[in-house]
């Protein structure tokens, strides 16, 4: 037997599948150990030094992109792929003998798992490669682009469903859309959690929300600058672009805690306050927090916080290939269902025997 | 409902311990009504179980499937009830002793956890809660049966100096299928489980799959039981090698259900 035969009949046999499962299983284990997407220095915060090097040159930091992940997926799609191919041609001679369709059916639920399995990784691994994702976030009666989809979002509203014991129920989201290149029609639509909205092709999921205030900007008395920035964002200065003041936090029940700074007593706004810092050529000039009515000065400029609101954050995402993994599953459920259910009569001898 | 619950609960905790023993007895005095006396006391517990999950969800008014106490109760109750179908599918008594520990100790967890009864987040609020759960209850609850017929598989030999229990247990070959009956019942559930939960995903989060913890968790169950249901038809790897991984699986559930919870957080952490 040559070496290419013989290594063809190893990569298509099960003794392989078995090798690559039981590796995938241990790559799994540590990926779920070991907190993903993290820096060196943050490994380092939380092991050794050493342990840290380790975790980033063996690609612990992010497994289920690592090369070895990937060839390790890549293998076990090559080997299904094989052995389905290989088992075809006495599956369909062997389908051909069986009288009852029951019988026929029952022979193909390996071979329909192998299947689903195979559709699943595809789509899952196209997808990886293929899909565009997108974040937008504002306060209602603002406008944006998003990114390079051609799309220009609406927020027409934001509401925060709360029950009776403050506790939210539902985040919802009145969008309207509309596409520049086709110049077609504005679409409205309602997001909220588990109900997306498909609008141009593209899916908007209700993500999430925070706070947002209106940042006012007096220079010598008179008015410069005025808009909403929400908490995260900063807001440069008109005529004097190196100076930045960065909206870090809001406490709608503002509270000094000793010992672990502010915090909130409620999400009710009784006692507003903002936490920013001020920036001039990158370097921190300071921090601190502005109670209601009170104001920055720096220099000739007075900022100014006010009108405190949630605005929300929708994701926006394309990826063609979910139809492909969903119809993976459903055939490995499919194959599944045939391989323990619709018995092969090899199998029913095998239950009388037992 | 939720009082009712309570003493329903308490009712329960005694029954699946007094068919524990009733089955130890049974082992012990050798004698075939003792195990119908158990078998007895564990529908008995069964039946209010169900009753106690049905009175938690009327009280909560909504499916009682979210928290720790409210999957542990249920993982306890798709336990028995898998155990009650195996016992009398394939009057095998015996499994009854072996089974019936890990139901109170799974019962036993649920007590130990806050029965408080809370409002539930945005993302829980789904049609998809009540198939990824129930399905995974069931799927648990194979594999807790596949568990126990892995160990009784391994001591076989040891059992079988027993020889009350070597004449009520079945030889290797039917206590083999027996395992693989459950296992294969527990993968198709599993596999429904994180399909439905990858459905839900998408819809909640934007993402069917994120490499969460108790996502990869899931995963390295199917896997396991994938390698098992591939032993099985290796020749020389049919019985104990299977046996081993029908042991290890459920090690795995147990880990992905508590271990991931406690020990790895994630976005499935709703404690």
């Amino acid at each position: 037997m040559t070496f290419l035969r013989r290594f063809f009949r190893f990569i298509s046999s099960m003794k392989f599948a078995l090798i690559l499962l039981v590796i995938l299983v241990l790559v799994c284990v540590a990926g779920s150990f070991v907190t993903q997407g993290q820096t060196y220095a943050w490994y380092t915060s939380r092991y050794s030094e050493r342990t840290a090097a380790a975790i980033i040159a063996l690609r612990l930091d992010d497994v289920f992109h690592s090369w070895y992940f990937i060839l390790i997926s890549g293998f076990l799609c090559l080997n299904l792929l094989l052995c389905n191919v290989v088992r075809l041609p006495g599956l369909i001679r062997r389908t051909a003998k069986e009288k009852t369709s029951r019988a026929k059916l029952g022979s193909w639920g390996a071979w329909v798992t192998h299947v689903g399995v195979l559709l699943l990784i595809l789509g899952y691994s196209l997808g990886q490669f293929t899909y565009k994702e997108y974040v937008a976030y504002g306060v209602p009666g603002q406008s944006m682009a998003i990114g390079d989809t051609g799309l220009v979002l609406t927020i027409d509203d934001f509401r925060i469903g709360l029950r009776e014991d403050d506790t939210v129920e539902q985040y919802t989201s009145d969008i309207t859309v509309y596409d520049i290149a086709a110049s077609s029609e504005w679409k409205k639509a309602q997001v909220s959690v588990n109900n997306p909205a498909d609008i141009y092709g593209y899916r908007f999921y209700q993500n999430s929300t925070g706070w947002a205030a209106r940042i006012s900007v007096d220079k010598d008395g008179q008015s410069l600058q005025d808009g909403v920035v929400c908490a995260g964002d900063y807001l440069t200065i008109a005529d004097k672009p190196d100076l930045v003041v960065y909206f870090n936090a809001f406490y709608p029940d503002y509270v000094l805690v000793s010992g672990s700074g502010p915090s909130t007593l409620s999400g009710n706004i009784n006692n507003p306050g903002y936490l920013y810092s001020v920036y001039y050529k990158g370097q921190m000039l300071g921090m601190n927090v502005l109670m209601k009515d009170e104001v920055l000065t720096i220099d000739e400029y007075t900022v100014r916080f006010s009108e405190p609101q949630n605005y929300t954050l929708l994701q926006i995402k394309r990826d063609m290939f979910t139809p492909v993994a969903l119809a993976g599953g459903l055939v490995v459920m499919a194959g599944l269902f045939i391989s323990f259910y619709v018995r092969q009569p090899r199998r029913k001898e095998e239950d009388a025997s037992g | 409902m939720l009082q009712v619950e309570n003493t329903l609960f308490t009712i329960v905790m005694i029954s699946y311990f007094s068919s524990m023993i009733a089955y130890f007895v049974y082992i012990a005095a050798k004698r075939e009504i003792i195990a119908k006396v158990a078998l007895g006391v564990q529908i008995f517990g069964f039946v209010l179980h169900t009753a106690a999950i049905i009175c938690r969800g009327i009280g909560a008014g909504r499916l009682p499937l979210t928290n720790q106490y409210e999957f542990a109760t249920s993982f306890a109750w798709g336990l028995c009830l898998l155990a009650i179908v195996f016992i009398l599918r394939f009057r095998f008594h015996v499994m009854g002793a072996f089974i019936s520990p890990v139901m109170f100790l799974m019962i036993g967890y649920a007590a130990m956890q806050s029965k408080e009864v809370r409002n539930l987040m945005p993302a829980l609020r789904s049609g998809w809660l009540g198939f990824h759960v129930s399905t995974a209850i069931i799927a648990y609850g194979s594999f807790g049966v596949s568990f126990v017929l892995g160990i009784i598989f391994l001591l076989r030999d040891k059992l079988r100096e027993h020889g009350f229990l070597d004449q009520h247990i079945p030889d290797r070959q039917k206590l083999d299928l027996i395992e693989y009956r459950s296992v294969a019942l527990g993968m198709l559930f599993l596999t429904f489980t994180i399909i439905t939960g990858a459905i839900w995903a998408e819809r909640a989060w934007g993402s069917y799959w994120s490499w969460d913890p108790k996502e990869t968790w899931s995963l390295i169950t199917w896997l396991i039981y994938a390698v098992y249901l591939h032993l099985r038809i290796r020749r020389g790897y049919k019985g104990k090698s299977a046996a081993v991984f029908a042991v290890v699986g459920f090690v795995c559930v147990l880990f992905t259900y508590i271990g991931v919870n406690t020990l790895i957080p994630g976005i499935h952490s709703y404690k």
